[in-house]
């Protein structure tokens, strides 16, 4: 959160790092994705610090999703290189579990698991990825859920919660597996209104306590307050990047005038 | 999310009876008729039409049951239950009835004792589940048991049925008060008890000390779970090796014991019907379950493989297969090969058969698991194995549950196709009975013939409301 910029202006390099320790935890260099013929991303560099809060704006269907679902092997980059905590994303299985062990990611759909209990959601990856043992992995699942503020619905199923509740399981299901890294693509855009600020505020107590974030939101009051840094994306390409205040006061493209004209 | 909900709550079953209206307004049975099937001038007409048919063909119907006479049930019963099962082996069905019963009583009082803990811990209102409950859920099997019992001639087979109705209900209290360490094993215990009760009679112990063996390891496999041995070092290892040394020790040793039970040669009457059908879908399940996975696999000859078994199978009948496994498949065997008996190779044809129409079913299933859900384990770095294992598969299978249970009473049904193989099954044995030379030219196929529909009738009943009612359970689970 120690905002260690210099940077005075807004610029088009996503890959200097705005925040956090200032040590490199993701490196993405030279990425294109293609969807049969169609480019959803076009030479992506970005490069994402330990501990930095980096939000990925844009219209819809920029690729934002696509970009930080190639960042854990959801959608197989074409072209470029990612590297992950000193691994790097390739064909072989094994790199691309490291990796999924080391992200968590945070659905727009929440994508609860329906048929197993709060407890059990968060409990199933630990045990079984991990081989945590039972009682501890229950003990930190109760930790989890009170520092999501639910603490009471351990046995219930996600089915029976509230929205704005699911997600925080599903925030506390991410991070029983400890994450260094925890992406998040539009995690209250399901929300009603009233739910939103519940998960914003968690995820903000998760920035506060040093996680690194990627966060894909509309949530420009988010962005504002808890990003470091504010990467803005139009058709597949990354076109304007800043520190919040000066993103949101002095953008330099007319595109991301026009976007932030329509979205503020 | 709104995905797998839908697909739990199917609509109404035209078979299905409605629950007296407990929970509503209570009305007097006046005030209900009136509300219910005498409000508008349209709704009264139809409800007198119907009454009136309904009461002409029950009448009529009564008056046809009551005329006939039902000797011939009488005489014949041992040939609808058993078949030509020897006397001196009878003991061997009442035994391994009782452990039967033991063993549904067993899992079942637990299963409900667990939901229902369940459900008080979650704060929600627990079903209950008194006697009184049971019997109206199950009273269709009870009754057709009585029934036959009626007709025994004899006190025993009386005295017998009716204490393992009593028996499981019995054991069903018992588990449902049972501490928490048998509960949570009931499974398995059920599991090794249904396998002991058919060692009773059928004896083959290699193939029953295989069963047994993989029982056991699937319970020792889940205990070594229990207590974390996969936490210590080298523990994955041990967790999976001593499952397997203690299957392998228990599996020899029933093996080496040896249950010269009864060969099945001579097994007939509704008994075959209800055992072919269970022991072919049991079976037939896993073997399914792997089919619809094969069919998804990568690997194109898996897939091929798979795609050619579940289009051959589902797109013959059942009984030139039946046929073919009679007529053909011992051409194929070594000479010196014993000829598997009928009833052997019937059993392995319904459980090929079922295979191919589970899959399908399965195939459904995995097809309705919204992606977000394999995203989800995918992100959270499952390998493929367990996400099939612990996220897909049982949400695919719980949203084909009523299509899983109307293809065990599809097959239930068929197991009278067995006849084409001569085994002496249930339908059979109405031809049986009616060409004994006592009662022939008497007319009386048409009792013979009601007494096997009935038959069929309540345990097909019984199971398709019961599949309701799991249904509409796990539904609440998910919502
Ligand atoms: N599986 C897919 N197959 C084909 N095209 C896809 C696929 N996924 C995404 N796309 C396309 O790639 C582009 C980028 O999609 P993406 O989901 O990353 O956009 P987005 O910025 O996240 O948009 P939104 O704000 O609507 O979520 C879109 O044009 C989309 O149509
Ligand atoms: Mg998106």
């Amino acid at each position: 959160m120690t905002d260690a910029s210099n940077t005075t202006t807004v610029n088009t390099d996503a890959t200097k790092i705005m925040g956090g320790t200032g040590e490199p935890i993701i490196e993405v260099r030279g990425m294109d994705k293609f969807f049969g013929d169609f480019q959803a991303l076009t030479n992506i560099d970005m490069v994402v610090g330990k501990q930095e809060v980096v939000v990925v704006i844009g219209p819809s269907g920029s690729g934002k999703s696509t970009l930080i679902r190639c960042i854990n092997r959801l959608e197989r980059h074409d072209r470029g290189t990612i590297i992950v905590d000193g691994i790097e994303l390739s064909d072989d299985v094994r790199n691309i579990q490291e990796i999924r062990r080391e992200t968590g990611m945070v659905f727009q759909s929440f994508n609860l698991f329906p048929h197993l209990t709060v407890l059990e959601n968060i409990t199933l990856a630990p045990r079984n990825v991990r081989g945590v043992p039972k009682a501890q992995a229950e003990a930190h699942a109760m930790e989890l859920l009170e520092r999501v503020k639910i603490p009471q619905q351990a046995n219930k199923y996600p089915g029976q919660m509230s929205g704005g509740q699911q997600q925080r399981v599903a925030i506390a299901r991410t991070l029983a597996m400890r994450p260094k890294v925890v992406l998040f693509d539009e995690p209250t855009s399901a929300l009603d209104p009233e739910m939103v600020k519940e998960v914003l505020d968690t995820m903000k107590d998760l920035a506060l306590e040093g996680m690194t974030m990627i966060c894909v939101t509309h949530e420009m009051g988010f962005a504002r307050e808890v990003g470091d840094r504010v990467v803005f994306m139009a058709d597949g390409m990354i076109v304007e990047v800043g520190s919040p205040e000066h993103f949101f006061t002095t953008p330099q493209e007319e595109r991301t005038k026009l976007f932030l004209s329509q979205i503020l | 999310m709104t995905n797998e909900i839908s697909l739990l709550s199917t609509g109404e079953d035209p078979m299905s009876v409605p629950e007296a209206p407990r929970s509503s307004q209570k009305l007097s049975p006046g005030a209900w008729l009136k509300v219910n099937l005498f409000n508008s001038v349209t709704n009264s007409i139809i409800t007198v039409v119907v009454g009136l048919i309904a009461a002409y063909v029950t009448w009529q119907a009564v008056a046809w049951v009551i005329s006939k006479d039902f000797t011939i049930i009488r005489d014949t019963l041992r040939i609808f239950m058993i078949g030509q099962f020897p006397d001196d082996e009878l003991w061997r069905l009442w035994v391994s009835g009782a452990i039967l019963v033991i063993a549904i009583g067993l899992a079942a009082g637990a299963l409900a004792r667990n939901s229902y803990e369940l459900a008080e811990s979650q704060g929600l209102e627990p079903e209950s589940s008194s006697v009184l409950d049971l019997v109206r859920r199950f009273w269709a099997i009870i009754a057709i048991l009585l029934l036959f019992a009626s007709f025994a001639r004899t006190a025993q087979p009386k005295i017998g049925i009716v204490a393992v109705i009593i028996l499981v209900f019995v054991v069903r209290q018992l588990a449902w008060s049972a501490p928490v360490a048998i509960r949570s094993r009931a499974v398995y215990i059920s599991a090794l008890l249904v396998v002991g009760s058919t060692l009773v009679v059928a004896g083959t112990s290699r193939l029953g000390g295989a069963c047994v063996g993989i029982v056991v390891f699937a319970w020792a496999l889940n205990e070594s779970g229990r207590r974390d041995v996969a936490a210590m070092r080298g523990g994955r290892f041990v967790s999976w090796l001593l499952p397997l040394v203690v299957a392998a020790i228990v599996a020899a040793i029933v093996a080496a014991i040896g249950f010269d039970g009864y060969g099945w040669d001579d097994w007939g009457g509704i008994h075959v019907n209800l055992f072919t059908a269970v022991v072919g879908i049991t079976l037939g399940m896993p073997f399914g379950i792997l089919l619809a996975l094969g069919r998804q696999s990568k690997l194109p000859v898996v897939r091929t493989a798979s795609v050619l078994y579940i289009e051959f199978v589902r797109g013959v009948p059942l009984i030139s297969l039946l046929l073919f496994s009679k007529l053909l498949l011992p051409l194929f065997l070594p000479i010196d090969m014993e000829r598997p008996a009928a009833l052997t190779l019937a059993i392995v044809v319904i459980m090929g058969f079922s295979a191919a129409y589970v899959a399908e079913i399965v195939r459904g299933g995995l097809q309705a698991v919204p992606k977000g859900q394999t995203e989800a384990a995918q992100a959270l770095g499952l390998s493929p194995g367990a996400m099939q294992r612990m996220i897909v598969l049982p949400q695919a299978l719980r949203a084909v549950i009523p299509a899983m249970v109307g293809q065990f009473i599809a097959l239930f049904k068929d197991t009278t196709l067995l006849t084409t193989v001569a085994v002496l099954e249930f339908l059979d044995a109405a031809t049986i009975a009616n060409n004994q030379p006592q009662f022939l030219g008497k007319g009386l196929a048409p009792v013979t013939y009601l007494f096997v529909a009935v038959g069929f009738w309540a345990f097909s009943f019984t199971m398709s409301k019961e599949s309701r009612r799991l249904e509409q359970r796990l539904g609440v689970g998910t919502r």
